[in-house]
């Protein structure tokens, strides 16, 4: 229907490691990427910087996410630890007065530093092990942060951000800051698809396959733990400073605890472990999911004629997004990349499926 | 230096850790069984409180049939919660397996709080708040108690594992495989196992809401638990007694020092600092088993 | 072929060109047929990756653990199909199976470990006499008996193995490669006491070996499986007299070169 393909064949090494070997696909990402510039002339801006943008910000934090769990297969339960640091080193810096450009690669840097500390954690321990440690780096920070005025920003824990800037034109209007966040998270997409397609990604992915056997065939597996995580916090410090930039406009030590580790692996799974479309999709359904639960709720209670509590209503979008956690996991543990996956591959060859067999 | 002072802050401190242990012994009890690491037992522990609460208060019935009867009704939560979502997922990644324990989680304290409601409430168990002298030493009444029962569910559970049921559970923890060729129905152990550590929960939850109120705050215990189970070595129920023991105290003493340098709270930051140095440095525990290698 | 010389009825398992496919793609066993009569020895010889392993697995039901499927043929057990029972109900049927390795309970002592695999229904009085026997069998788990596992000897781990398989009552037992990596007094003795077991109780034994000179040695009939597939089945004495099995499996025969050995691998697979 619209790949009219009998399949995928390379006649050559050059084709089998083009980005899109598929030219549908490249039509259908030059068509996404078109909706994507044109999307505030196209969308009200209450929902392009109340659904779109954060959208588009977090699904950069979840690629970053996905470059170190996915890919390289180290399980991270303190990456909003991570874009915390970035997060407030760029703030700090740019209330020094140091430009955004900067500060934000300042955010990127520290976080890079802090995150490589991770990694030698990643060096002695894994699976569970790193799980736990990384959950308890996630705790030290929280703690740091709630702890040190200093950082936080006084006794309200709260630190504005100065007014977003690039080239030294302020950006404040709703379309604006869009693009900051629809240009940052263009960027992590590509250096993810490129990542794919050079040795430093498949290094990665035999890191994850077996550490000890990549390690026989030469593959240094600490280096390339080392590399992930640092490229991954470069992500989550940058991510993280946006974030506070462009949609909470200041910073404050929860928007960064525990429960947003939590949420952006929970959005790497449901999305697909390694999928670059699936975070996409995971941190739509994440990001969405628990408003759609209240309005049905509500919605059904008033039909219902039923009486429910305040406090029933605000607890159940957290157990419906328990609940959404845990039946994707039960009916496909491969997440929404691996459905997309399913529906692209029969799709491609649709009406000539009967080649197949 | 005030050596009754020092005195008291250690056994209020073992006492603390006690309770902490009773977090642990639930999770090592599925650790062992399955290899699994069950985050949500802190969230079994509050609905526990929960479910015991909505007996003894909303119903208005007497706690000695409210606590058995949400025994039973645990267990049988615990049971199903292996065979819906846990089972499916044997020989999965381990980041699935965490991932969707921490889904369970947050799924049973939504439903709970939105059962319930989320305003902290007491359980009234009966226990006098007066303290409790010991020489010098003021000890409070519930953490005694609260040990006591620790140490019941020690030994209840040392000598569960002596029993041929026990053994069996032993034998699956080992290997899944031969249990299966000698006629051990593992997934009948495993769930055991998970119907096992729900009960601990109901324990936890009761002595725990005694102590600070029914909550959402029951399930943070999970940490403490979790840190408690990795230093005393994730499959030893003897581990998870020491190492609450071992690790109340650190908290206690240890805060009482680092507060005033600090200023305040820095009780987890101590029970964070443990659990990655017990990793880091000896990730079995102090009692948990290294893999035999037979020469 | 097997079954057509023994009566149907005389014999406690039956295979009947049975498939097992892995993952729903990997084809590991193609048409295996194979008969235990009651009471009797029997051994399934064969090299590496044969598929030997598998039809143990395919027998007990263990296949399912590791994603394979019975996906033709049918297995009876006392005249009766079992492809649809799960393993725990196939070892209350009376169906054992040692597997390979020697996979005892490492953590807990022999003694547990055979307590572990004792019906839950049995007495307490029926296990304690149960343990006294298997003790009688096999002495030297009895000096051990209160060591941790995991540290015994390899002769010592495959007897108790063996010892925890009888302790379900079996009526067939499944020994897959009891003698692999152990000294042959061992393995001697081993097999000394499976031989011994099967004439005072009439078990009947189902045995993969590799090591065919041992097997064949206890056995009154060997089926040989090459690449999934039963190749040659005969009475233990004629399989041992047969030129090709001393060829490849007995280490006899006169230095053939490599070329005749296909020749006559080629031949067998002909004739049967």
């Amino acid at each position: 229907m619209f790949y009219r393909l009998s399949g995928v064949h390379h006649n050559s090494y050059k084709s089998d490691t083009k980005m899109f070997p598929v030219r549908t696909d490249r039509n259908a990402i030059i068509f996404l990427l078109l909706l994507g510039i044109a999307a505030p002339f196209l969308i009200p801006s209450l929902y392009l910087n109340g659904y779109i943008l954060p959208w588009l910000i977090w699904t950069a934090a979840v690629l970053g996410l996905n470059l170190v769990t996915g890919w390289a297969g180290q399980l991270h339960l303190g990456y909003g630890a991570i874009m915390a640091v970035g997060a407030y080193s760029a703030v700090h810096a740019a209330r020094f007065g140091i430009p955004w450009e900067f500060a934000l690669l300042i955010g990127g840097l520290a976080s890079s530093l802090i995150g490589s500390l991770f990694a030698f954690t990643a060096l002695r321990v894994k699976g569970l092990y790193l799980a736990l440690t990384t959950l308890a780096m996630q705790f030290v920070m929280d703690w740091v942060l709630t702890h040190s005025p200093a950082i936080s920003g006084g006794s309200h824990a709260s630190l504005q951000a100065p007014t977003f800037a690039l080239l030294g034109q302020d950006i404040t209007s709703d379309a604006g800051l869009y693009y900051v966040a629809f240009g940052w998270c263009v960027l992590v997409t590509i250096f993810m698809l490129n990542l794919k397609r050079t040795g430093l990604g498949r290094a990665l992915v035999a890191v994850r396959e077996k550490d000890f056997a990549a390690a026989i065939l030469g593959v240094n597996s600490f280096y390339y733990k080392v590399i992930a995580f640092a490229a991954s916090s470069f992500i989550a410090g940058v991510t993280g400073a946006l974030l506070v930039a462009t949609f909470y406009f200041l910073a404050a030590p929860e928007q960064f605890a525990v429960n947003v580790s939590i949420q952006v692996l929970a959005m790497v799974i449901i999305g697909g472990l390694g999928s670059i479309i699936g975070s996409y999709m995971g941190a739509a359904l994440i990001l969405l999911m628990p408003g759609v639960v209240n309005q049905i709720f509500s919605g059904v209670a008033e039909f219902m004629g039923l009486e429910m509590g305040v406090e029933t209503l605000a607890h159940i979008p957290n157990a419906a997004y328990g609940a959404l956690i845990v039946i994707f996991l039960m009916v496909e543990p491969l997440g929404l990349g691996k459905l997309y996956a399913n529906v692209r591959d029969y799709l491609m060859v649709w009406p000539f499926d009967q080649l197949k067999k | 230096m005030d050596w009754i002072f020092l005195a008291e802050l250690t056994v209020n401190g073992a006492l603390t850790g006690l309770l902490y242990s009773l977090v642990a012994i639930g999770l090592v009890l599925i650790y062992k069984s399955s290899a699994v690491p069950n985050l949500a037992q802190g969230a079994l522990t509050m609905l526990g409180a929960y479910v015991v609460l909505a007996f003894s208060h909303n119903l208005g019935w007497p706690l000695w049939i409210a606590i058995p009867l949400a025994v039973v009704i645990m267990f049988f939560v615990g049971i199903g919660i292996e065979r819906v979502a846990l089972r499916r997922l044997a020989g999965r990644p381990i980041v699935m397996i965490l991932m969707m324990t921490m889904g369970l989680d947050i799924f049973l304290r939504g439903t709970t709080l939105a059962i319930w409601g989320g305003s902290s409430r007491s359980l009234n168990l009966g226990v006098s708040y007066d303290p409790f002298f010991v020489g010098d030493m003021l000890l409070s009444r519930i953490h005694i108690v609260g040990a006591a029962v620790a140490i019941a569910i020690f030994i209840a559970s040392v000598l569960f594992f002596r029993t041929r049921m026990g053994i069996r559970l032993r034998a699956i923890s080992d290997d899944y495989l031969a249990s299966w060729s000698v006629g051990i129905s593992v997934e009948g152990g495993v769930a055991l196992s998970w119907g096992l550590a729900s009960i601990v929960a109901v324990a936890t939850g009761v002595i725990w809401g005694e102590v600070q109120g029914v909550d959402q705050s029951l399930s943070l215990l999970l940490l403490k638990g979790l840190t408690v189970a990795v230093l005393g070595g994730l499959d030893s129920i003897l581990g998870a007694i020491v190492a609450g023991i071992i690790l109340g105290i650190m908290e206690s003493v240890g805060s009482f020092y680092l507060d005033a340098i600090v200023g305040g709270g820095s009780r987890d930051l101590i029970v964070a600092a443990v659990l990655i140095l017990t990793v880091m440095i000896r990730p079995h525990g102090l009692f948990g088993r290294h893999d035999i290698e037979r020469i | 072929m097997a079954q057509n010389e023994t009566n149907l009825d005389d014999l406690i398992l039956s295979l009947n060109s049975i498939e097992v496919m892995y993952d729903s793609v990997l084809l590991a066993i193609k048409g295996v047929s194979i008969g235990v009569p009651r009471g009797g020895m029997v051994a399934l010889l064969g090299s590496n990756g044969a598929g030997k392993s598998t039809t143990l697995k395919a027998i007990s039901g263990l296949l399912k653990a590791e994603r394979g499927k019975v996906s033709r043929g049918d297995i009876r057990f006392d005249g009766k199909l079992i492809g649809d029972i799960s393993p725990q109900d196939r070892v209350a049927m009376g169906i054992c199976h040692v597997i390979e390795g020697r996979r005892v309970f490492e953590h807990l002592t022999p003694d547990e470990n055979l307590d572990a695999a004792a019906p839950q229904s049995m007495s307490r009085r029926k296990i304690a006499s149960e343990k006294e026997r298997m003790y009688e069998y096999f002495p030297r788990l009895a000096d051990r008996k209160s060591s941790q596992s995991g540290y015994l000897s390899g002769g010592e781990q495959q007897m108790l193995a063996i010892a925890r398989a009888l302790m379900t009552q079996p009526r067939l037992l499944m020994l897959d490669e009891p003698s692999l990596g152990l000294a042959p007094f061992l393995v001697a003795e081993i097999f000394g006491i499976i031989q011994r077991i099967n004439k005072e109780q009439g078990l009947s034994v189902l045995l993969v070996e590799q090591n065919a000179i041992a097997a064949l040695e206890i056995v009154s009939h060997g089926y040989l499986i090459e690449n999934g597939r039963v190749v040659m089945h005969d009475t233990a004495e004629s399989l041992k007299k047969n030129s090709d099995i001393q060829e490849f499996y007995l280490g006899g025969g006169e230095g053939k070169n490599f070329q005749d050995i296909k020749h006559y691998s080629r031949r067998k697979r002909w004739l049967s």
